[in-house]
């Protein structure tokens, strides 16, 4: 920025408070720096559930399609356990120990079946980094017991041989899409087609779930928003006609005085014409 | 700024010409003097800098209210809907006999910049973030200030907002009334654009075209205009 040197003491001092007001801020609360955004999925068919994590009950009668958090966990392991709604947690149907949450990230921890149909509990790492002007991403997870899948999106595929536990990611341009999901190298459409809502600048995270035999095959969905960036530049102006070139102001100005000292000096020789004549 | 510039070589003149003009009158350098000052004055105006330290204090993000949940939130995984926001059609700023059509534009897919609408008489509003609705973040239209062949556009005149210059946004059939709190100049390679497009903080209204010294060869402006104005 262009600034007086007033303007640039003021602005220093702005930049050196707000350096010591975030340094502070993060001081004093250390384990914030160190938390994790962890949301949980439930894509186990027909099955809702308690959701304990280390002992403690989280979430009651949590239904499968739903997605609950984020929750803001520490860095560190924890103990989660699933039961049948208002059973003991002894009685648990599906433990995971020790699954490690890292600190900053941003997480979602999923109850699905296996490629084979047997609950399991898996947990996912998102990609939350920012995304560019005008694009938005998409995130497909293969969390069903059901073969390799081809994700298309109007049309076009997208990903490929997609498998259970996995995941594909894009980043495409944001706006309405059709997609649906194909069995690998098919046309057999297993699920959609559906209209995909991809808004800007922000993560569209679609599960598939349930099990191709039993007929139970879903999608859940999760967003994580405020991706977005801002765009690259703002060209707003091709004409010239609003031109304050640099040196403009040096020539009006140096003209302005020539054209004052032409009239002072006419002046001045019209004034000694009538002097000498008199 | 701009002013900087202009002040000292205009000021330099101002003196060459009250010491060279021996034998002029005092009235007809008190003259000189004046029209000199009027002058530099009228060639400031516009290019400075108002109130960048509020619009900075704008885009900074409200205090998070949200304590830890004791509940943990719990959401049917449905797909998303289309993000509902309430496009701008209209701009009207009487100061400088602005009325002009609104277009809700994105980006331009091979250079990541502002799809502003080509035509200089109409502007864009960046249908990606906060729309009229807005009740957080940067409501950004920005417009050309002219279009070679095609003359002065839209935005000709933004650079001569003032503040509490009142600006009405209309989507449809509702109206919302701003006021402005800041004019900003920036080389484009050095605006903070985040700030400018950031979808959280106060709302504002953030207006935007080009200005500064105008390249012949690249056919571009060398600076951003920047008008800041927040809900009245």
């Amino acid at each position: 920025m262009r600034a007086t040197s007033a303007h640039r003491a003021v602005a220093g001092t702005a930049a050196a408070v707000a350096a010591f007001v975030g340094l502070s801020a993060v001081t004093a609360t250390p384990a914030f720096a160190a938390t994790s955004d962890v949301a949980v999925v439930h894509g186990i068919p027909d099955t809702p559930v308690d959701v304990y994590v280390n002992g403690e009950r989280t979430l009651e009668n949590f239904q499968p399609g739903d997605v609950a958090g984020p929750l803001a966990l520490e860095e560190g392991s924890y103990d989660l356990a699933l039961t049948r709604p208002g059973e003991p947690v002894e009685d648990a149907i599906l433990t995971a120990d020790d699954a490690a949450v890292p600190g900053g990230a941003n997480i979602s921890i999923v109850a699905h079946l296996d490629a084979d149909g047997a609950p399991t509990i898996t947990p996912f790492a998102n990609d939350v980094s920012a995304t560019d002007a005008g694009q938005a991403r998409l995130i497909v997870r293969h969390t069903a017991a059901a073969p390799g899948v081809d994700v298309r999106a109007g049309g076009e595929p997208v990903f490929s041989n997609l498998t259970n536990p996995n995941e594909e990611s894009a980043d495409l341009p944001a706006g309405a899409v059709t997609a649906d999901v194909v069995l690998t190298g098919t046309d057999t459409v297993v699920l959609g087609p559906t209209e995909l809502n991809l808004n800007e600048g922000t993560a569209t995270i679609v599960y598939a779930i349930g099990s191709a035999s039993d007929e139970t095959l879903d999608i859940v969905a999760q967003t994580v928003s405020g991706l977005h960036s801002a765009p690259d530049g703002v060209p707003s102006g091709t004409g010239g006609l609003a031109d304050t070139g640099s040196n403009t102001g040096w020539y009006l100005a140096a003209l302005t005085g020539v054209l004052l000292l032409v009239v002072g000096g006419g002046l001045l020789a019209a004034r000694n014409r009538v002097a000498t004549r008199r | 700024m701009t002013v900087d510039r202009t002040t000292a070589p205009a000021a330099t003149v101002a003196g060459a010409v009250a010491g060279t003009g021996v034998g002029i009158s005092a009235g007809t350098r008190a003259l000189v003097m004046a029209l000199v000052v009027a002058f530099v004055a009228g060639c400031g105006t516009g290019s400075e800098s108002v109130g960048a330290d509020q619009v900075r204090r704008l885009a900074s993000p409200s205090p998070s209210a949200a304590a830890p949940a004791a509940t943990v939130p719990v959401r049917p995984g449905a797909l998303p809907g289309p993000a509902a926001v309430l496009a701008p059609t209209r701009l009207a700023i009487p100061a400088i006999d602005v009325v002009a059509r609104v277009a809700p534009v994105g980006v331009v897919a091979d250079t990541g910049e502002f799809d502003v609408p080509p035509s200089v008489d109409e502007v864009g509003w960046y249908r990606f973030g906060p729309g009229l609705e807005a009740e957080a973040g940067s409501v950004v239209i920005a417009g050309h200030v002219d279009g070679a062949g095609q003359g002065p556009g839209a935005f000709f005149r933004l650079r001569e907002l003032a503040a509490d210059d009142r600006i009405e946004v209309v989507a449809g059939d509702q109206v919302r009334e701003f006021r402005v709190v800041g004019r900003e100049e920036y080389d484009k390679s050095e605006i903070p654009l985040a700030r400018y497009f950031a979808r959280d903080g106060a709302v504002r209204l953030t207006l935007i075209t080009c200005g500064g010294p105008f390249d012949e060869t690249a056919g571009r402006y060398r600076d951003n205009i920047v008008v800041t104005a927040v809900p009245t």
